[in-house]
């Protein structure tokens, strides 16, 4: 018998295995209670209400979730660069500072961004009570730590002789930082700052479900009350938002050599650090009394035991490496078995619904019909991220060169096995590069699918915040954190094994 | 009267287990120019870099303006200008806002700025390009889209802008035509006023391969294998020298 050759191919098909052990569980936990809801909810996509007052409600919604999505953005992007910059190695070399403080601030941004923003956003809403400002903030605090890792990465990639070059001018220490890192940091908003832009919308439908206010808390209020086609109206308008910011954002060219513009962002610039910094101290001084129930998880005790909170901790790797599986192995899978035009326009929506649906939304819904469990919890978390991937797949197999796949197709070579040999087998090193940052995500994202399905770590932070127990919840939170650390240093080894 | 610039008192430079400059002694006087001989890879570019600071020597001594590299401030070291190898230049920005780049030592933050943002004067800039015969329709033309000696002249007159007393290059003039190596080679050993007149002269220290070129130095030092063979007037060089490098 012919043993299995691992290769990069094979690789990106292996982890759909998970669905054996996911599927037992599935099967075993399926009722039939819930199956006229589904099917309602199902239907209401169609139908959605649509009427003068919920068309108000719908601008309404959409200009706050906008506006928390813009200015989270904004802020985010900005001190992303700035932390960038101080954790990047070139600023080291260039002001002679020991690699000491650039290892500790990494570290600290490290921690900051394992906690996802879900988590910042209950945690800060049990502090200082529900604001506009505080999907802001907990939006801001880990985009800061993500950008500011993408922008250090990229001023990595600094030629170290051109350093040494400038370096060598002996031109004033900040005048060569700024002539060094000029490009790259424009380079790198340029295509990653609109994407976050993107990203930052989403986290803000994400943490409206948890009531931080936007069209997400629409949708979770109508979800509560199973109003269906008013739940539908609220994602219909969310996916006109999205793909009408995807035409607007294909269309922006930023031009760095216009000079006029370039001073506007400088000016923006400045402006979103000043006005931040104003904020934050007003914020602090205003909520100086609610800053003091921190103090309280001194006083707090934990009553979570040993075996239980191991048991939590297993539950979210497992729930990781099952959502992960998912999301690696199901885009490939599928659109090279339905390998034709029509079934890849079905593809192309259902994994836009998946990845326009929030993950609470889809487990809500399959929770209908099925109970809580790490399998469904793990089917939620991977179909959504499957739809994250697939739209990758897919924009890189198109812009592919097709020639091989014509080749193969001309000796008689099926239809798939042809897909499989001469388009995917080319794409699937960079598609594993890319699903192993992904997996990154899909670990905090466990916290979401966890606080709503009853599973891991996410779940009992929920429990430990609603009881104030403080400690309960920082000792939660340090399991996450490691979880995701670890998570992170194994991906980045993956992927620099790949790329 | 001592008038040496530069000096380098027994250094020895070694990377991993390869001792790539043996023990090393130097003098560069004020004023004299001297032309560097060796195969490739003899070491010529670490001297270079030795001698700018820009890589400390394992063992050993560099004295510039008879003080240790740790004990100049930033104008002292800024007196000191390197052509390198492979350039070095920053391929984002444009000919004219890397030539500019030589002009930051001399200000402030502010001027980094506005050559970034294309806003600040490009005078002098366009008077060394010019000078290096690069044509004002590559000016604005970023790094990347520029043929091999374009950039080569790029990097020359970012070098020559800096005005500074000490010029040092590491085979300046690859890629150059003949009749533009002459006119190059007159910039980087002599300094010219305003009117493009002769003034005080530079002292400089040129790596090369060709011994055509030869004529305009004071000086030819060989090296080999990270040791100087020979160190003597350009009159006095023999073959007998050559063949000891070659």
């Amino acid at each position: 018998m012919n043993k299995l050759k691992l290769n990069y191919t094979s690789l990106s098909f292996l982890p759909i295995l998970v669905c054996i052990p996911l599927g037992f569980q599935l099967i075993n936990n399926i009722h039939f209670g819930g199956f006229k809801l589904f099917q309602e909810f199902l239907i209401s996509a169609f139908d959605p209400k649509i009427d003068n007052e919920i068309i108000i409600i719908v601008i309404k919604r959409l200009n706050e979730t906008i506006l928390i999505g813009f200015f989270s953005w904004l802020v985010s992007i900005i001190f992303g660069a700035i932390f960038g910059i101080i954790s990047s190695n070139i600023y080291y070399k260039i002001f002679n500072i020991p690699n000491f403080f650039y290892r500790i601030i990494r570290f600290f941004l490290t921690i900051i961004r394992s906690i996802h923003e879900v988590v910042w956003g209950i945690l800060l809403m049990q502090i200082y009570g529900i604001n506009f400002s505080i999907g802001i903030i907990a939006i801001c605090i880990p985009y800061i730590a993500v950008n500011s890792k993408v922008f250090a990465e990229q001023l990595e990639t600094i030629d170290y002789k051109s350093f040494e070059s400038i370096n060598q001018i002996n031109a004033p220490k900040f005048s060569s930082l700024l002539t060094l890192i000029w490009n790259p940091i424009i380079n790198t908003f340029k295509n990653f700052g609109l994407y976050r832009l993107e990203c930052s919308i989403r986290s803000t439908v994400i943490l409206g479900l948890f009531g931080a206010g936007g069209i997400g808390t629409s949708i979770f209020l109508s979800f509560q009350t199973l109003n269906f086609r008013e739940l539908w109206t609220y994602l219909w308008s969310l996916a006109i938002l999205i793909i009408l910011s995807g035409l607007i954002f294909k269309k922006i060219k930023f031009n760095s050599t216009n000079k006029i513009l370039s001073i506007f962002f400088i000016a923006v610039f400045f402006i979103t650090i000043l006005f931040s910094f104003s904020y934050f101290l007003y914020f602090i001084f205003n909520n100086f009394e609610n800053f003091n129930s921190i103090t309280s998880l001194f006083k707090s005790s934990s009553e979570l035991g040993l075996f239980d909170f191991l048991k939590l901790i297993l539950e979210t790797i497992i729930l990781s490496l099952l959502s992960t599986g998912i999301a690696i192995s199901l885009p490939p899978l599928v659109i090279g078995i339905f390998n034709n035009n029509t079934s890849k326009i079905f593809i192309k929506i259902f994994a836009f619904l998946l990845r326009l649906i929030p993950t609470p939304v889809i487990l809500l819904t399959l929770l209908t019909f099925n109970n809580p469990s790490v399998s469904l919890a793990a089917l939620t978390l991977g179909l959504h991220n499957a739809g994250i991937t697939s739209k990758l797949l897919f924009k890189n197999l198109d812009s592919q060169d097709k020639k091989n796949y014509i080749a193969m197709k001309s000796l008689v070579i099926s239809k798939k096995t042809s897909w499989l040999l001469g388009l995917f087998s080319q794409q699937a090193k960079s598609y594993l590069a890319y699903c192993a940052y992904r997996s990154d995500i899909i670990i905090r994202e466990t916290a979401i699918v966890g606080v709503i399905g009853s599973v891991g770590l996410g779940w009992q932070l929920q429990e430990s915040l609603s009881s104030f127990a403080w400690q309960e919840v920082t000792i939660v939170l340090i399991a996450y954190s490691s979880i995701a650390i670890v998570g992170e240093l194994i991906n980045g080894k993956i992927k620099n094994s790949l790329t | 009267m001592n008038n040496t610039v530069l000096e380098l008192k027994n250094i020895s430079y070694k990377y991993k287990n390869d001792l790539i400059l043996n023990k090393i002694n130097l003098k560069i006087n004020s004023g004299e120019k001297i032309a560097l001989l060796g195969k490739s890879g003899s070491g010529k570019t670490t001297l270079i870099s030795v001698l700018n600071g820009t890589i400390k020597p394992t063992q050993g001594e560099v004295k510039l303006f008879n003080k240790s590299f740790e004990e100049l401030d930033r104008k002292q070291k800024s007196k000191i200008t390197t052509i390198w190898q492979d350039l070095r230049l920053i391929e984002d920005l444009s000919a004219e806002q890397n030539v500019n780049c030589g002009l930051l030592a001399e200000n402030n933050f502010y001027f980094a700025l506005k050559n970034l943002l294309n806003i600040s004067s490009f005078k002098k800039a366009h008077k060394y390009m010019q000078l290096c015969k690069l044509h004002n329709s590559i000016y604005d033309k970023k790094i990347r889209k520029l043929s091999g000696g374009q950039k080569q002249r790029v990097a020359i007159a970012r070098s020559l802008i800096q005005e500074s007393d000490i010029l040092l290059a590491d085979e300046p003039f690859n890629n150059l035509d003949p009749k533009l190596i002459t006119t190059i080679k007159y910039l980087m050993l002599e300094s010219v006023d305003k009117n493009n007149k002769k003034k005080s002269p530079k002292t400089a220290l040129i790596a090369l391969h060709r011994l055509d070129l030869l004529n305009d130095f004071d000086k030819v030092i060989g090296i080999r294998d990270g040791k100087i063979f020979f160190n003597v007037k350009r009159n006095n060089l023999k073959k007998i020298h050559l063949d000891k490098i070659y």
